[in-house]
């Protein structure tokens, strides 16, 4: 893991790491990234990828509307309403 | 750390708690994450309306480490819970203190496990698809599985005929013929020790392993020691698909339309940085970043597929060992009480300690903790293996 790497990923999940953290985080993601590249001791290149551990059924229902939430009701939780809408700075300049 | 993030009243003759992994009604649900301070969901878990159904009373949410992604919840944003120097979980803890008579958690990366392990009590993570995650906030969604902790193994079997069952607001969620499965219970008379899960365990957890190997034997069953070195990488595999996931799961959170919003930032991109760069600990961090990079166009075949690819071989590894053995005896952990002076000396712990646990997270295998040990099993033999639980219960300890 070099620096250039970690500022592209802390802007692309729009985090930031302080210095201390970034020396902290850089030795595990070699330690992670080796331990990941270990596995290539098992040859897969004949076997499957498995996304889910049981088989996965497309889930067939009615169209109908079970839970139906107001929203004044959904705007409880939120940072900044106004009006009814959920607030954020100008993004249109 | 407190114990209780809420202590709810109720007047139920059986009381739970469930940790704040799992949604409820008009009461906070943080999932020990300053992201979520605050947040009250609209509906609740399937799992909740299940057991407030049958009459089962909820007495309290118990509070988690950030996401439940941690050792035993030294990672939540209230703090650790600490007595003696000693890291405690809030969930076992409650059921242990004889405060609700089970406890309902989200099995993330062991946590419950490994807690249930340090406290002496009985655990069970159903096959994957048995129980609803519908309610519950998502993390490693392929391998999570709402698990059940509880002084014995008859409480867990209780508990789990009630929750598990088919839902259609579960994509994942298994027809109700596979999951009526775990009611065919049979006895199980073969159980298989793997050396290279022995890797890294301390005295006592060796001991704990030896003396129910004794206790098994004693009973009739056949325990039998085999060199395998495929499941003893379930962890390296482990840690890439969670840590991806997480990444996924968590881009939700925003400082926008719910929790945790920065007070000083400039324009849109410094309020999501803001927000997430002071409501994340550096654990979720550090897994959101790794995760990312697993995905990222230079490492997604090397790496993510890589990890998908053996998520496969371990399946069909114990696929194999079901053919001539019943259940795997591993620990749970390498050690019964994790200092609070050696978490804060590795803070990455759950990446490594996470070593015994993983391979039934990444397989969606069942997995029973009792007397500190850890007994794997086929798909849908979670009652077997609680009968088999019952046996060491009788004569452990």
């Amino acid at each position: 893991m070099d620096k250039e790497t970690l500022r592209r990923l802390e802007l692309l999940n729009q985090l930031r790491l302080t210095e201390e953290e970034k020396a902290s985080f850089m030795k595990f993601f070699d330690e992670r990234y080796e331990d990941a590249c270990s596995l290539d001791s098992i040859d897969t290149s004949a076997v499957e990828r498995m996304v889910h551990v049981m088989p996965v059924m497309t889930v067939v229902r009615e169209d109908v509307v079970k839970q139906n939430f107001a929203r004044e009701d959904l705007q409880k939780s939120a940072p900044e309403t106004d009006e009814g809408y959920w607030c954020v700075p100008r993004v249109v300049e | 750390m407190k114990k209780y993030t809420v202590k709810t009243e109720t007047l139920a003759e059986c009381k739970f708690v469930a940790d704040d992994m799992i949604l409820t009604k008009d009461i906070p649900t943080t999932a020990g994450s300053k992201m979520l301070d605050g947040y009250v969901s609209l509906f609740e878990a399937d799992v909740l309306t299940r057991l407030f159904d049958k009459g089962y009373g909820l007495a309290g949410k118990t509070n988690v480490g950030e996401f439940n992604f941690d050792l035993v919840g030294e990672t939540s944003y209230n703090g650790a819970m600490v007595e003696d120097g000693i890291i405690k979980n809030a969930t076992a803890s409650a059921v242990k203190d004889g405060e609700a008579d089970f406890a309902i958690t989200l099995d993330v990366n062991g946590t419950n496990r490994r807690a249930t392990a340090q406290s002496g009590l009985v655990s069970v993570k159903p096959t994957y698809g048995t129980v609803s995650r519908f309610g519950t906030i998502p993390v490693a969604c392929s391998g999570e599985t709402v698990s059940i902790v509880a002084t014995n193994a008859d409480k867990c079997k209780e508990v789990l005929s009630v929750i598990a069952g088919h839902d259609d607001k579960d994509g994942t969620s298994l027809p109700q013929k596979e999951i009526d499965k775990i009611k065919e219970e049979k006895e199980l008379k073969k159980v298989v020790v793997l050396k290279s899960m022995l890797k890294g365990i301390n005295s006592e957890v060796s001991e704990k392993i030896a003396n129910v190997c004794e206790i098994l034997r004693k009973n009739g069953v056949e325990v039998t020691e085999i060199d395998d070195s495929v499941i003893a990488l379930s962890n390296k595999a482990w840690n890439v698909l969670m840590s991806a996931e997480l990444c996924n799961n968590v881009s939700r959170y925003d400082g926008v339309k719910y929790g945790y919003r920065a007070q000083n930032f400039v324009g849109i991109d410094g309020l999501y940085t803001n927000s997430r760069t002071e409501a994340f600990g550096l654990l979720i961090k550090s897994a959101i970043l790794f995760g990312s990079e697993t995905l990222s166009t230079s490492n997604y075949m090397k790496v993510y597929d890589k990890c998908l690819r053996m998520r496969r071989v371990i399946v069909e590894e114990f696929a194999k060992m079901f053919a001539s053995y019943d259940a795997v005896l591993m620990p749970t952990c390498s050690t019964f009480a994790y200092t609070q002076e050696s978490v804060q000396k590795d803070m990455y712990m759950p990446f490594t300690e996470n070593f015994y646990t993983a391979p039934a997270s990444i397989t969606g295998l069942p997995a029973v903790v009792v007397d500190g040990v850890q007994f794997v099993g086929n798909a849908f033999s979670e009652n077997s293996l609680l009968s088999l639980a019952k046996v060491i219960e009788k004569e452990g300890k």
